[in-house]
């Protein structure tokens, strides 16, 4: 009988460690299925930003429990958007921070701003507002924006087809600044509708473009604009390396990749491709590149860009702007 | 029609091996098992809207050989290798027809020292680190239905709790003179998952068990299971860690015919993914025990025991649940005219092979509050803590009686600091009519309930939770003409009230919870008539049996089941 009470003891003593240090587990039900009741007002940290200077705007806001929010900035000028979200009982510097950056095009410009917090299940929104004093500058190289008409030294070449239309527009579907390209026409017998290059020379670095040395470093992007209840286009981009820097492209000796982009939504959209990951394409179908078979940008020395439609289809049309290389990603 | 070539060739070969048996003696046994299964099912949907869509009728069935040759090459080497041609009813040359390897495995002893087995394992250690709990299943099933319950047990290689697995086991033991009388080694290793070659690496299972002995009434042990990922088998390098240690104790005694049993276990574990530690890591420890004394002239056993289970227990060996809640059921896995998923009742339970698993699995399975909310994970469930009691009265003439009672807690609250209390109440008994007559037809009755009561008393009323469920049994068995048996049963399960059901993110961290209510009554009915031949293992049953679901909140629309089914 005495082993039986040692073991006991010794039963009881372990149980008797435990210590819970832990609270309890998941999220309060308490907070979860109570009624929602905001404990800190929304606010916003400025009356008025410079987002080109590396100011933000910081939105806070505290709940009594666990809700689905959502953030919408609305530009009262160009009606931007920009959507912040998240599942949290609070708005802070984790989530809530606004660098300047749209979610919906186009892009912020200098002009007041209206932010309104939504949270599920409750009824209210709760608004603040504030004015944009400069807007957020992207660092990178801007191949075209069209801010100023077609630079002089890009070539450009337009079929002779019906309804053709390569023009710089401006009017207030810009998603950057105020003017895009227009492109647009019917083509029944070729799948080029009109193209234009981009060569080293007009961004005044010589034979080759002023990029790093290193393709994973190097992003591609654009916006293109998909147009409702049209045929299908085709942006194809062509980047021509001039890997002995001699000035001439030599299609059977140097790089070519290349980027094809099916524009089969509405709407503006932003594209963005890591250099190191274009393909060289040969009539869509990846290929050998006929040069070194590395990706250079600090070689490129010229970028088409065409615009394709399938003949059979008849009148195609997309819109483009802001085409522009990033070290990272755009955030536009 | 070359679907049909191999096994043809195959029972070629066999005729071939079963030359060589008569050449050899005793070196090559043909081995194996048929099963006919034809039924005929009928749905009846109670929905506001008619249901128009669901088609309410449904006719299958099937027969199938397992056959095995088990070839003994010397007296050190047992070889298996099991087949199964399957043909569903209704499909001709071939296009019906499966082939399939259902087991496949290589024992033999080393030096009379070492016992070894490759290929297809039974595995179990102990209830905390590899162990088949059948936690949601039905205790002591009226005859009618356990029929229907072994076919999913020889199906997916239940034996007991075990699971199956598939890898290398070796055991020796060792005898002493002095000090210990016997040492027994048992060790495994395990391939429970195959790389994907792309995010999924190989994943596997090993475990150790030393046993001593160290007397007429001492044994003690510690038992050892590890699962882990092979780093490199897959690209992404976030590998899984799970390991379980625990000793065991056992003293047993006899005091003037009355015996005395003390069984304890305790152990720690830890489960970690190496990429994520700091959110995944769980480390907790866990101790039971129980005494029983044992007063055989009564025929009674009496049982107390203490539970804890820690809140971050994990053991992946011992937390698989045998029942997956998520599987599609074989009849009707959709209904309404919405096509909704039907939600499992009984009778899926009870008799449908598809919803349960083979084998461990490596992330925790989700429980159902209906079938079992006291001890969804059986005695590994975690975060619980409390006593047990049992009696079993066992009458040489046939009367066995168990009860138990559980009273639990939980150690952490989940979304409060109000902790859930636990209440299972278990009765079940057996009744052999014809031994306590002296007739020698067979006579037995089968009664059992178990009724569970889960509750939390809290300031704030939202966090509360009261939620009461009742399973009952009954079953007759008589052997009414000679070999012949006429069965019946009925097996009931109602549910009502509310609780909190956790939603769990990959490293089974709760991140949500679910309010769920409950008024839902299930019943499953059954007779048939059982015609044994040679011996009891062969017969041809006939039964129908008829389920249904009321849900009274409604959550999902009532139904039920008919069916018409006879077993060979």
């Amino acid at each position: 009988m005495k082993k039986i009470f040692y073991i006991a003891l010794a039963l009881i003593s372990l149980w008797s460690c435990r210590k819970e240090t832990v609270t309890f587990d998941g999220p309060s039900i308490k907070e979860m299925y109570s009624n929602f009741s905001m404990l800190e007002n929304f606010k916003s940290s400025k009356d008025s930003v410079s987002f080109a200077n590396g100011e933000y705007i910081l939105f806070t806001a505290k709940f009594n429990k666990m809700v689905n929010w959502k953030i919408t900035v609305t530009g009262q000028t160009s009606h931007a958007k920009k959507e912040i979200t998240g599942l949290t009982n609070a708005i802070d510097g984790s989530n809530g921070l606004w660098d300047g950056s749209t979610t919906y095009f186009p892009m912020f410009k200098a002009e007041n701003c209206r932010a309104e917090l939504t949270i599920e299940g409750v009824p209210d929104t709760f608004i603040v507002t504030t004015k944009i004093k400069s807007v957020k500058v992207n660092t990178g190289l801007v191949i075209a924006d069209f801010e100023n008409g077609f630079n002089p030294l890009w070539t450009k070449f337009i079929q002779s087809g019906a309804n053709m239309d390569f023009k710089i527009k401006t009017d207030t579907l810009a998603p950057q600044g105020d003017d895009y390209l227009n492109m647009a026409g019917t083509v029944d017998w070729d799948w080029l509708i009109g193209l234009i290059d981009y060569p080293a020379a007009a961004y005044g670095s010589g034979k080759t473009m002023p990029l790093p040395t290193n393709p994973g470093n190097v992003y591609f992007n654009c916006l293109i604009y998909g147009v409702p209840n049209t045929n299908e286009s085709h942006v194809l981009f062509q980047f021509k390396e001039d890997e002995n820097a001699d000035g001439t492209i030599t299609a059977s000796s140097d790089d070519q990749y290349d980027l094809e982009v099916i524009v089969n939504w509405v709407g503006w959209k932003l594209v963005t491709v890591k250099y190191a990951d274009l393909p060289c394409l040969n009539n869509g179908q990846p290929v050998t590149p006929n040069g070194n078979g590395q990706h250079n940008p600090d070689k490129i020395g010229k970028i088409s860009m065409l615009h394709l439609a399938d003949p059979k289809n008849g009148f195609a049309s997309c819109k483009i702007d802001y085409l522009i290389f990033t070290d990272t990603p755009l955030k536009p | 029609m070359k679907k049909l070539k191999l096994p043809i060739y195959i029972i070629l070969l066999i005729l071939g091996a079963t030359g060589l048996h008569a050449q050899q003696k005793r070196t090559i046994n043909i081995i194996g098992g048929a099963r006919s299964f034809i039924s005929t099912n009928q749905i009846k949907v109670m929905d506001s809207i008619p249901d128009t869509t669901t088609v309410k009728k449904n006719n299958g069935g099937y027969a199938l050989i397992d056959l095995g040759v088990d070839i003994t090459p010397n007296k050190s080497v047992e070889i298996l290798g099991m087949f199964r041609i399957k043909n569903y009813y209704g499909g001709f040359w071939g296009s019906g027809v499966s082939f399939d390897v259902r087991q496949l495995w290589l024992k033999g002893i080393v030096g009379n020292v070492f016992r070894y087995q490759l290929g297809d394992l039974n595995l179990k250690q102990t209830p905390f680190t590899l162990y088949n709990h059948h936690a949601d299943r039905i205790d002591s099933l009226p005859d009618v239905f356990n029929l229907q319950n072994q076919i999913i047990s020889y199906e997916k290689f239940y034996i007991g709790n075990t699971w199956r697995q598939q890898g290398a086991n070796i055991d020796f033991g060792l005898n002493f003179s002095k000090v210990l009388k016997e040492l027994n080694f048992t060790g495994y290793l395990t391939r429970m998952q195959a790389t994907n070659f792309f995010t999924v690496p190989d994943r596997l299972m090993g475990g150790a068990t030393v046993n001593v002995v160290q007397g007429r009434h001492i044994s003690f042990g510690y038992n050892g299971f590890w699962a882990f990922d092979v780093k490199g088998t897959a690209p992404d390098s976030n590998t899984y860690h799970n390991s379980v240690n625990t000793i065991e104790l056992e003293y047993t005694t006899n005091l003037k015919n009355i015996g005395f049993e003390v069984k304890a276990e305790a152990g720690t574990s830890k489960s970690v993914y190496s990429q994520d530690v700091d959110a995944s890591l769980l480390k907790d420890y866990f101790i039971h025990g129980y005494a029983t004394i044992r007063l055989p002239k009564q025929y009674l056993d009496f049982t107390l025991g203490y539970l804890n289970v820690g809140p971050d227990f994990r053991s992946i060996g011992a937390q698989s649940k045998d029942i997956n809640y998520s599987a599609a059921p074989e009849y009707y896995n959709r209904y309404t005219n919405a096509q909704i998923p039907r939600p499992l009742s009984v009778f899926d339970v009870v008799r449908n092979e598809n919803i349960y698993n083979t084998s461990v699995t490596s992330t925790l399975m989700a429980t159902n509050p209906v079938y079992n909310n006291v001890l969804p994970y059986g005695i590994a469930t975690f975060n619980t803590q409390g006593i047990l009691a049992k009696i079993n009265y066992k009458f040489p003439k046939g009367i066995a009686v168990n009860a138990e009672q559980y009273f639990l807690s939980e150690i952490r609250g989940q979304g409060t600091n109000s902790l859930k209390k636990f209440s299972q109440t278990k009765l079940l008994a057996q009744i052999e009519i014809n031994k306590l007559a002296n007739f020698s037809r067979e006579l037995k009755i089968q009664i059992g309930a178990n009724y569970q009561i889960t509750s939390r008393k809290s300031d704030v009323t939202v966090e509360e939770v009261d939620l009461k469920s009742l399973q009952f049994q009954a079953g007759v068995e008589f052997e009414f003409i000679k070999k012949i048996d006429l069965l019946l049963g009925i097996v009931g399960l109602s549910n009502k009230g509310n609780d909190f059901l956790p939603v769990r993110n990959s490293y089974s961290k709760i991140e949500y919870f679910n309010s769920a209510n409950y008024d839902l009554s299930q019943y499953l009915s059954a007779a048939g008539i059982r015609v044994r031949f040679l011996s009891d293992r062969i017969y041809l049953c006939a039964l129908y049996q008829r389920s249904t679901y009321t849900d009274k909140i409604n959550v999902n629309p009532d139904y039920q089941l008919d069916q018409f089914c006879a077993y060979f």
